[in-house]
């Protein structure tokens, strides 16, 4: 019994683990004057907001409580996107979950699958070749640019700056240009494979890359020209949605969310994967956690993964010919001519395709994804399908700080705040 | 670590109007710019043998058979369950061959595992992008439409030939 009251008082807050329990802010700094000479003032009004609002970045649905412009109350209200992913997995099997893992949080497809190929070689115990890993984190630090691109330009879209969603997809575009020539797809690439990555890639793709991460500072600084001093990105954002670090630890807040809040805290960093320790980079912190600060920290991270994609460029470049998928002929298919000559290779083949099985046991490998935390618990039985799989979405414990903070406030600060907690349906209900 | 600045805004920046002129400027600036907006249908992406298009089925050398033997594979690696086949027996030397093969275009989601896990290099991804037809009935894509002249298809199987190479150091089986 005692486990259950404790699990009731974490979710009240996390008392339990000797935080401070997030109560309502310094009401100096959150909140805005109730309008009293508003005409609708004392009269309460139901709003749903969504589920098909464009604010809402997917199909968020808010049950909103208003007195005049003022939020009351605040309900969240998420799984319309729900497909049942967990349970797919379960159904699907191991290797054929990969297409899957694209759809989560589908700004960030490559993430995802990596995320999901870690889990399954931490509990094989499969060591990825260098060359795969260095594909891997060029692909991954790629994808963040693009994902906090979409950031950028839609949440600059839902508080008017129509400029600057243009822009931004502009740059993203040039992003889908080389994972196009990467993966064969722009988006939905489903390029990573337990034990290391589907293919080698042309080298002409590596000028490609190189042309783009030259260009990328310049463009940076142009979104910062026309985003950072703006008057109106300014008073919109500035004092929004203050989480402070003890909420967003209470709150299970990870990602460009928590280091908003000033928490130093980033899984490549603190648990390196990919091989992760051995890049140079800074991790971005703010101050005050405001939108404004997430904002500025979400910046910084983009000039920061175009250095680590500088970093894995030259190592890729320095490699050529390497080894980019494990060879392990209990996970990995052979390569097709071998297949063709030998009885043994095309018995892996059809062993491989048909009844690929994990040894029994669990694993939980996390990565951080371009927003937050994203874990994959995978538990094996042995047999060719898993027992469970769990997905620890990010974008899930983003969505629970929405009421708390906006609790309030204007509605209209509410669309800021959607923004700046940047989640995507699609992982938050999968 | 690094800690982010939080700027100030300049008096400029606060009056607002001088900063709307400033914008306009960029806007119309932006005018002169080359276009980025691509006139799709006149102007296509263009696909190269990375490009995962539809998957179709390779025609042996005579134009006339698949290469497909029904084994089955693409269909059970295929996340999409998009792949129905119904071998039957053949006179040719390789005793079968699909009586039916079809894949469902709605449901398929080009991820291109069917083409990995074919053991007789007689399915791959061509570099064929659009799909669009007036009725479900007609996506559901038989041998008909799926065929391919090797040489149709050629550049992609170069491709997955020359970027799946691998393993060649050490090798315990061959
Ligand atoms: S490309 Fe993928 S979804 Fe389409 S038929 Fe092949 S295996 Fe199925
Ligand atoms: S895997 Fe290849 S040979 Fe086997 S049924 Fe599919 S297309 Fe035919």
């Amino acid at each position: 019994m005692s486990g259950s009251t404790q699990t009731f008082e974490y979710a009240r807050g996390g008392a339990g683990l000797g935080q401070t329990p997030p109560g309502p802010l310094d009401p100096s700094v959150a909140r805005a004057p109730r309008d009293a000479d508003d005409p609708l003032h004392g009269e309460h009004m139901q709003l749903n907001m969504g589920p098909q609002h464009p604010a809402t970045h997917g199909v968020l649905r808010l049950k909103l409580e208003l007195d005049g412009e003022t939020m009351l109350k605040i309900e969240p209200e998420v799984g319309y996107l729900h497909r049942g992913k967990e349970k797919t997995c379960e159904s699907l099997g191991w290797a054929k979950f990969f297409p899957h893992t694209d759809r989560l949080d589908y700004v960030q497809p490559l993430m995802n699958n990596v995320g999901y190929a870690l889990a399954l070689e931490q509990l094989a115990g499969i060591q990825v070749p260098e060359r795969g890993q260095v594909i891997r984190v060029l692909l991954m630090e790629l994808s963040r640019i693009a994902a906090h691109l979409i950031y950028l330009g839609t949440s600059a879209i839902d508080q008017g700056a129509v400029t600057m969603f243009f822009n931004t997809f502009k740059v993203r575009e040039d992003i889908y240009t080389i994972l196009d020539a990467y993966t064969g797809h722009r988006m939905n690439n489903t390029y990573v494979r337990i034990g290391g990555v589907f293919a080698d890639v042309d080298p002409g793709v590596e000028a490609l890359v190189r042309d783009f991460l030259a260009r990328m500072p310049a463009e940076i600084d142009g979104f910062e020209a026309l985003l950072s001093g703006n008057r109106i990105w300014f008073d919109r954002n500035r004092n929004v949605g203050v989480l402070s670090k003890e909420q967003a630890l209470a709150w299970s807040l990870t990602g460009p969310n928590l280091r908003g809040s000033g928490v130093e805290f980033d899984l490549r960093k603190a648990q390196p994967y990919c091989g992760y320790e051995q890049y140079d980079f800074e991790i971005p912190i703010g101050t005050l956690g405001d939108c404004y600060d997430r904002y500025l920290v979400r910046i910084e991270e983009m000039r920061q993964s175009a250095r680590i994609a500088t970093q894995a460029l030259e190592r890729l470049s320095s490699s050529h010919g390497g080894e980019f998928l494990a060879e392990d002929r209990r996970y990995v298919l052979p390569p097709k001519d071998k297949v063709h000559t030998s009885m043994e290779e095309l018995i892996f083949q059809f062993k491989i395709v048909t009844d690929l099985r994990l040894p029994a046991g669990e694993a939980y490998h996390a990565i951080e994804s371009s927003k937050g935390e994203l874990g994959f618990y995978v538990v094996s039985d042995g047999s060719s399908k898993p027992l469970r799989c769990h997905i620890r979405a990010p974008g899930l414990m983003n969505v629970q700080a929405i009421p708390p903070l906006a609790e309030g406030r204007l509605l209209s600060d509410m669309v800021a705040l959607i923004g700046s907690l940047d989640f995507v349906m699609g992982e938050v209900d999968r | 670590m690094v800690i982010v600045k939080r700027k100030e805004l300049s008096l400029a920046e606060r009056l607002y109007l001088p900063e709307v002129f400033r914008a306009l400027s960029i806007t119309f600036r932006a005018i002169f710019k080359k276009k980025v907006t691509r006139q799709y249908p006149e102007e296509r992406l263009v696909t190269t043998a990375v490009t995962r298009g539809q998957p179709r089925l390779v025609l042996l050398d005579d134009n006339q058979h698949l290469a497909c033997v029904s084994c089955g594979l693409c269909e059970i690696a295929c996340p999409a369950y998009a792949i129905t086949i119904d071998g039957a027996e053949t006179e040719r030397c390789i005793e079968r061959e699909p009586k039916r093969f079809e894949i469902d275009m709605l449901r398929c989601i080009l991820c291109g595992f069917c083409e990995e896990a074919c053991p007789k290099d007689a399915i791959f991804m061509s570099d064929e992008l659009e799909l669009a037809d007036f009725s479900r009935a007609a996506l559901i894509y038989d041998i008909e439409k799926l065929k391919r002249p090797r040489a149709a298809l050629q550049p992609r199987i170069d491709y997955f030939y020359g970027a799946n190479d691998r393993w060649r150091k050490r090798s315990s089986t061959s």
